[in-house]
């Protein structure tokens, strides 16, 4: 691969490498396991550089290469740990905040959702993402009506969580 | 306000907050090996495929071997139409691996790349189920031509009641019979293990579609 494509395609990973540690956060609960898979990412994303034909954003493109990482090609490392625990700190919420209703409701959302599996999980990320429902549906393979079901009973459940 | 709304708030808040990487952190990574599902799944059908080309065309090479293939199948046509097939079969698996390889791409949609990795999967799993009936076949086949063809196995099983020949091969087809499964549960086992995430996710995805 020559230079300016690797250039090229550093430029653009840097711009956008937050994505990438969203969808690291999300499926990650340890520090370790978050570079790991970030690392695991870049990688796919060099691979498939190439043929990325511009004809969609970077970002996009990004999204779908990120989650099919996560959740097909990406083994778990060695390092991760095997409870699904969930980190608050790295939802960036505050232990100090726990009192205050929104930060506790906060809370209970994320863990309601790091509990979801894999599939749930990428629908949510995107839906936060602020994907309309044919972008989560071309991503994922299912169909527009589907996702916007699936997600239905997804809301329904963070609801039933937080008002038991 | 909406459960998922909240949600959305804080999570587009924290947008920016993880960590940053310069470019010079990301170039090295370009570099590093991949550790992918599909990468092992690769090394993994690479090594089943020399695993039974060794045991398919290893003996081959033996003089005695071949001595002892001519005497059970007699004629030497019979072997060398076995050699072309055994060939013939490896070369096809092969083609369709390769072919199935390359259809696996990180830029497909989600359900589609697990469907392709699985196609893969399943081109190693007729491979294996291939030579597992050649095996279970062959045994007991090359024990008949055996016991025709070798005048010392020939004159102990001449003597045999009809009973105790049923009883001879019956024995025979269960030992092979017990080393093939053995052999197929611990097949079971490693691409269960390997592989239990990722159809459980296209479980679930084909359970969205139904």
């Amino acid at each position: 691969m020559n230079k300016e494509l690797e250039h090229s395609f550093i430029e653009l990973l840097e711009e956008h490498q937050n994505i990438v540690h969203k969808v690291c956060r999300l499926y990650t609960n340890n520090y370790d396991a978050h570079n790991d898979l970030f690392q695991e990412i870049t990688i796919q994303l060099w691979k498939a550089y190439p043929k990325f034909r511009g004809d969609s954003k970077f970002s996009t493109w990004m999204y779908r290469v990120g989650l099919n990482t996560a959740i097909t090609l990406y083994r778990k490392s060695k390092r991760r740990v095997k409870t699904q625990e969930f980190d608050a700190v790295q939802f960036k919420i505050k232990a100090e905040d726990y009192d205050n209703t929104e930060e506790q409701q906060l809370k209970l959302l994320y863990e309601a959702v790091y509990q979801l599996d894999d599939i749930n999980k990428a629908l949510v990320f995107l839906y936060l993402e602020d994907k309309n429902y044919k972008e989560i549906s071309e991503t994922l393979g299912i169909s527009e009506v589907n996702a916007r079901v699936k997600m239905n009973r997804v809301k329904t459940k963070l609801k039933t969580i937080l008002n038991p | 306000m909406d459960e998922l709304e909240l949600l959305k708030k804080h999570w587009k808040s924290t947008a920016d907050s993880d960590q940053k990487l310069s470019a010079k952190q990301l170039y090295p990574m370009l570099l590093k090996k991949s550790s992918s599902i599909v990468k092992t799944l690769f090394y993994i059908s690479i090594a089943e495929l020399v695993f039974w080309i060794l045991i398919n065309f290893l003996p081959l090479f033996s003089s005695s071997y071949l001595k002892d293939l001519e005497q059970i199948y007699g004629n030497n046509l019979a072997l060398v139409l076995l050699s072309v097939l055994t060939f013939s079969v490896v070369i096809l698996f092969v083609y369709l691996l390769y072919k199935a390889y390359k259809k696996i791409s990180v830029t497909d949609n989600t359900k589609q790349l697990m469907a392709s990795i699985l196609r893969t999967r399943k081109i190693v799993k007729y491979y294996v189920i291939y030579n597992l009936s050649m095996i279970f076949l062959s045994v007991p086949i090359s024990l008949y031509f055996t016991s025709q063809n070798d005048s010392a196995l020939h004159d102990k099983i001449i003597h045999f009641t009809t009973s105790q020949t049923i009883v001879f091969y019956l024995i025979t087809f269960m030992v092979t019979g017990v080393c093939v499964l053995i052999f197929w549960l611990f097949y079971k086992l490693i691409y269960g293990i390997l592989l239990r995430r990722l159809n459980r996710n296209y479980l679930e995805l084909k359970k969205l579609e139904m």
